[in-house]
C-alpha cells in the first residue's frame, strides 16, 4: 500500500515536471552532440542553456526563479562564465528598469487614479460605442507607451468592465460587447508599448545591446521619432479590426457612461495624494527624456520608486508583496544568456546559419532580415514573454548584417505583437483573468492585429 | 466524514452541487465547496493580482467569487446552512486568505456539519490534490470532463474515493449497481455502496461479471457477501451473473438511473498510467455517476 502510494506520488510529480524532463534530455542530447563547424565549444555550451531555458520558460514546470538559477548555475558549470563575470550579466540597466518600472507600477495602480482616468475617456469619447472603442484604445496605447502596459492595462480594466457590467449585468447578453472592450484595452496597451523606451523592458533591453555591442546611444526621444508614428498609425487601424471582429449590438452606451459619470462623481476632487504621484511620475517622465542617456532609464525609474516611498505614497511591503521577483530574476538570466550568446560567437553562428539556410528561398537578403528580425520575434513573442524574446532573439539578429538599428527597432516593435495567445504577454493574461474572454477570442482578432501591425512596420521601416 | 465537492460554474455544476449536499446531508458530514480558477503564467501573477485588488475597489469581483455566491444563495434556498447565516447573505469580505493559495469562507451547517466555500486558483488536478492531502476528505465530488486523462488523474492523484456526477437527478428514483469481484477494492466499496443505499433507501443490484463460462469460487464468495452486506442494512438486493468483459457488461447493465458503486483498482499505477484500470474505462464509455471507493 505505502509503494503504491510512493509510486503514485512519483507518476503525479513526474507528469507535472514533463516539460523538465523533457528540457534536460532536450538539452543532454544537445550538449553530447559534436560541436558544429564554426561555433566554438562556448558557444554550444550556451546554446543548450538558451534551448533548456526556451522550454523551462514556455511550459513553466518550474517556478521562474529556478528557471533563472539554472542559467546562472549552468554558465559556470559549463565555464562559459566565471561565477563573477555570470553574476555580472545577470544586472545592468535593463533589469533595473524591469524592477523600477514593475515597482512604479504597483505605485500608480494604488492611487487609485482609475476613476479619474474613466472621467477623462467618458468626457472624451462621448456615449457612442466605435468611438468609446476608439478612446479605449487610443488612451490605453498612449499611456502606455510611458508607463508600461501591465499597468494601463491593470487601471483601464476596472473602467471597461464597469461599463459592461452598466450595460447589462448579464454578460452573456454581452457576447460580443465584452470582448471588444477588453480586448480594445489589452491590444491599444500592448500596441502602445512600443512608442517609448519606457514602454516596456525589451525596449530597454535593445537599447542596452545596441549599447554594449557598440553600435549607437539612442536617446528616449530619438526612439519616439522611430516608434511613435507607427503607434499613431495603428490606432485607428486596431479600432476598425475590434470593430469588424466583434460588432457589437450595443450601437450607443448612453445609459452605462450615465452610471459610469455618477460611480466616479462619488470619489470627489482629486486628491493631494493623488497630485503628489502624477508629480512624480512626470519628474521620472523628465528624467526618462532628459537624464536616461547620462545615468540610464533604470536608475531613473529606482529615482521614481524612490520618491514614491520617502514621500509615504507606496509602503515597502505592498511593493514587496506585489512585485513579481521572479520575473525581474528571470530577465536577468535572458539578457544574461544574450550577451553570452554575443561574446560567445554563438549569435553571430545563427545569424550566418539563418541567412544562408533562407537564402535558398529567396536572395533578397534585406526580405529575410526582415522576416526573421519581425516574423520569429513576432510567434516568439506569443509563446515567451515578450521581454525574454527580445532578450534571446536581439543578439542574433543584431549579428546578421544590415543596419542594426532598423533590425533592432523591427525586433523591439515586433515583440509588442503578443495579441495571439493568453499567455503572450502581461495584458493578454489580465484581461483573460476577468473570466470573460475565451482562449479562441484572442485568435478571432489576434491573427489580423498581428497582420496589421507586421505590414505596418513593413512600411513604416521603408521610411526609415 | 468530509466530503468535497469541486464546482466550476452554474451552468454546469449544479447536479455536483446537488448530489454533494445530498449525500452530506444523509452522512451529516462536513462539507468544503471549492472553486479552483484557471492558472495564471507566472509571468503574469503580480500584475493580474493588482488588476484584481483595482476590480475589488469597484465592487466587482473575479469570476471564482460569483461562483461561490451562487453556490452560497443554492444552500440557502435549500436550507443546508442556519436561518442566520443564510440571512446575513453572502459576505464577500468576510473571505479570508489562508495562504497556500487558498481564500476561504466558513458558513454554518443545518444538516451538516458545517460548509465552507473556498477558491483555489492553478491546475485542477495539483489544486484539488492539494486540498485532499491538506484537509483530508472522504470523498471528492465533481462533474464529468470531457478531458480524456482527467478520470485518470481524479483516482490515480486525489487521496479520496471520487464521485463522478453525471446530469442532475433525485437520488429517490435511482437504483444502485454495485460492481463486484473478488479484488481488495470490492470490499471498502461494498461498505460505501450499503451505507448509500441505506442513506437514499436505493434498491440495489449486485453485478458480477467472470471472463469464463463458471464463475470461480473467489467471485461467487464475493457476490454473496455482497448479497448479505445489503441485506444487513434492510434492502433486499437483486442478484445479477454475467459472463463477458466486465466493463462492457457494467455498461450494458447501468442505466441512465443507476449510480454504479465500485473499488478502485489495484493494478500496479503504471500499468494503470498506460493501460488505464475497469474502473477508469467504466467512468469515461458510461453516462452513469460512478462512485470509485478507495
Amino acid at each position: 500500500m505505502q509503494n503504491t502510494k510512493i509510486l503514485n506520488s512519483a507518476i503525479f510529480w513526474l507528469s507535472q515536471k514533463r516539460w523538465l524532463i523533457i528540457a534536460t534530455i532536450v538539452g543532454a542530447l544537445f550538449y553530447l552532440m559534436p560541436t558544429p563547424e564554426g561555433l566554438t565549444a562556448e558557444g554550444h555550451y550556451i546554446l543548450v542553456i538558451v534551448v533548456i531555458a526556451i522550454f523551462l520558460i514556455i511550459f513553466e514546470p518550474i517556478p521562474l526563479p529556478a528557471i533563472a538559477f539554472i542559467v546562472l548555475i549552468l554558465e559556470v558549470l559549463f565555464s562559459i562564465a566565471s561565477p563573477n563575470e555570470a553574476a555580472k550579466s545577470f544586472f545592468s540597466d535593463a533589469v533595473f528598469f524591469i524592477m523600477g518600472s514593475l515597482m512604479l507600477a504597483v505605485a500608480i495602480i494604488s492611487q487609485g487614479l482609475d476613476k479619474r482616468l474613466a472621467l477623462g475617456i467618458i468626457r472624451l469619447t462621448g456615449n457612442k460605442t466605435w468611438k468609446i472603442v476608439f478612446g479605449f484604445i487610443g488612451i490605453s496605447a498612449i499611456l502606455s507607451s510611458f508607463i508600461g502596459e501591465h499597468t494601463v492595462t491593470a487601471m483601464m480594466l476596472p473602467v471597461g468592465l464597469t461599463l459592461l457590467r452598466f450595460t447589462n449585468a448579464d454578460p452573456k447578453q454581452l457576447k460580443r460587447l465584452t470582448p471588444l472592450l477588453l480586448f480594445s484595452i489589452a491590444y491599444g496597451s500592448a500596441m502602445g508599448s512600443i512608442g517609448t523606451p519606457s514602454g516596456g523592458g525589451r525596449n530597454v533591453i535593445m537599447l542596452d545591446y545596441w549599447r554594449e555591442f557598440g553600435i549607437a546611444n539612442i536617446t528616449y526621444l530619438k526612439w519616439m521619432s522611430y516608434a511613435y508614428p507607427m503607434l499613431l498609425i495603428e490606432i485607428p487601424l486596431a479600432t476598425a479590426i475590434l470593430w469588424f471582429t466583434f460588432r457589437p449590438k450595443h450601437k450607443l452606451m448612453d445609459t452605462a457612461i450615465r452610471k459610469l459619470k455618477l460611480e466616479v462623481a462619488k470619489s470627489g476632487k482629486m486628491t493631494g495624494r493623488e497630485m503628489s504621484a502624477i508629480f512624480i511620475f512626470i519628474l521620472v517622465f523628465l528624467g526618462w527624456v532628459f537624464l536616461s542617456p547620462k545615468i540610464g532609464l533604470g536608475v531613473v525609474a529606482l529615482i521614481g520608486v524612490v520618491l514614491y516611498l520617502v514621500f509615504g505614497l507606496i509602503h515597502w511591503d505592498d511593493l514587496n508583496r506585489n512585485t513579481n521577483w521572479g520575473v525581474i530574476l528571470l530577465f536577468g538570466a535572458a539578457i544574461s544568456m544574450g550577451l553570452q550568446m554575443k561574446d560567445t560567437g554563438a549569435a553571430l553562428w545563427i545569424a550566418e546559419n539563418a541567412i544562408s539556410t533562407l537564402e535558398r528561398i529567396t536572395p533578397n537578403i534585406d526580405i529575410l532580415r526582415w522576416f526573421i528580425s519581425v516574423f520569429l520575434t513576432g510567434i516568439l513573442t506569443n509563446l515567451l514573454s515578450n521581454a525574454a524574446t527580445v532578450a534571446v532573439i536581439g543578439p542574433i539578429v543584431l549579428n546578421m548584417g544590415g543596419d542594426p538599428i532598423i533590425i533592432g527597432f523591427s525586433t523591439a516593435i515586433a515583440s509588442a505583437f503578443a495579441y495571439l495567445t493568453v499567455v503572450a504577454s502581461p495584458t493578454c493574461m489580465i484581461i483573460h483573468s476577468s473570466g470573460l474572454v475565451k482562449s479562441k477570442d484572442y485568435m478571432r482578432a489576434g491573427w489580423k492585429m498581428f497582420l496589421m501591425s507586421a505590414t505596418v512596420l513593413f512600411f513604416i521601416s521603408k521610411i526609415w | 466524514m468530509k466530503i468535497l465537492i469541486a464546482i466550476s460554474s452554474k451552468e454546469y455544476s449544479k447536479p455536483t452541487l446537488q448530489v454533494g449536499m445530498w449525500a452530506a446531508k444523509a452522512f451529516n458530514a462536513s462539507v468544503t465547496i471549492a472553486y479552483v480558477g484557471q492558472k495564471i503564467s507566472a509571468f503574469g501573477t503580480s500584475d493580474v493580482g493588482l488588476a484584481q485588488e483595482s476590480i475589488a475597489k469597484w465592487g466587482i469581483e473575479r469570476p471564482g467569487v460569483q461562483v461561490l455566491e451562487w453556490a452560497f444563495n443554492y444552500l440557502a434556498e435549500n436550507k443546508y446552512i442556519t436561518p442566520e447565516t443564510a440571512k446575513a447573505g453572502f459576505q464577500r469580505n468576510t473571505l479570508v486568505d489562508r495562504g497556500k493559495n487558498r481564500v476561504e469562507l466558513h458558513l454554518k451547517g443545518n444538516y451538516c456539519e458545517g460548509v465552507d466555500l473556498i477558491l483555489r486558483r492553478g491546475d485542477i488536478i495539483p489544486e484539488l490534490r492539494n486540498e485532499v492531502a491538506q484537509n483530508g476528505y472522504d470523498i471528492t465530488i465533481i462533474g464529468r470532463s470531457k478531458k480524456r486523462r482527467m478520470a485518470h488523474d481524479l483516482v490515480q492523484y486525489i487521496d479520496s474515493s471520487i464521485y463522478i456526477a453525471r446530469d442532475l437527478a433525485p437520488p429517490e428514483g435511482h437504483r444502485l449497481l454495485q460492481a463486484v469481484d473478488d479484488s481488495k477494492g470490492t470490499a471498502k466499496a461494498l461498505v460505501y455502496g450499503s451505507q448509500v443505499a441505506k442513506a437514499f433507501k436505493m434498491p440495489v443490484d449486485v453485478l458480477t461479471v467472470s471472463k469464463r463460462e463458471s464463475f470461480g469460487k473467489g467471485y461467487m464468495g464475493a457476490h454473496k457477501k455482497a448479497l448479505r452486506a445489503f441485506e444487513k442494512v434492510g434492502i433486499k438486493p437483486v442478484s445479477i451473473l454475467k459472463v463477458g468483459d466486465p466493463v462492457s457488461e457494467v455498461i450494458k447493465t447501468a442505466t441512465a438511473k443507476h449510480l454504479i458503486v465500485m473499488g478502485v483498482s489495484h493494478l500496479n499505477p503504471i500499468v494503470k498510467f498506460f493501460k488505464g484500470s475497469k474502473p477508469l474505462k467504466v467512468i469515461n464509455q458510461c453516462n452513469s455517476p460512478v462512485l470509485i471507493v478507495k
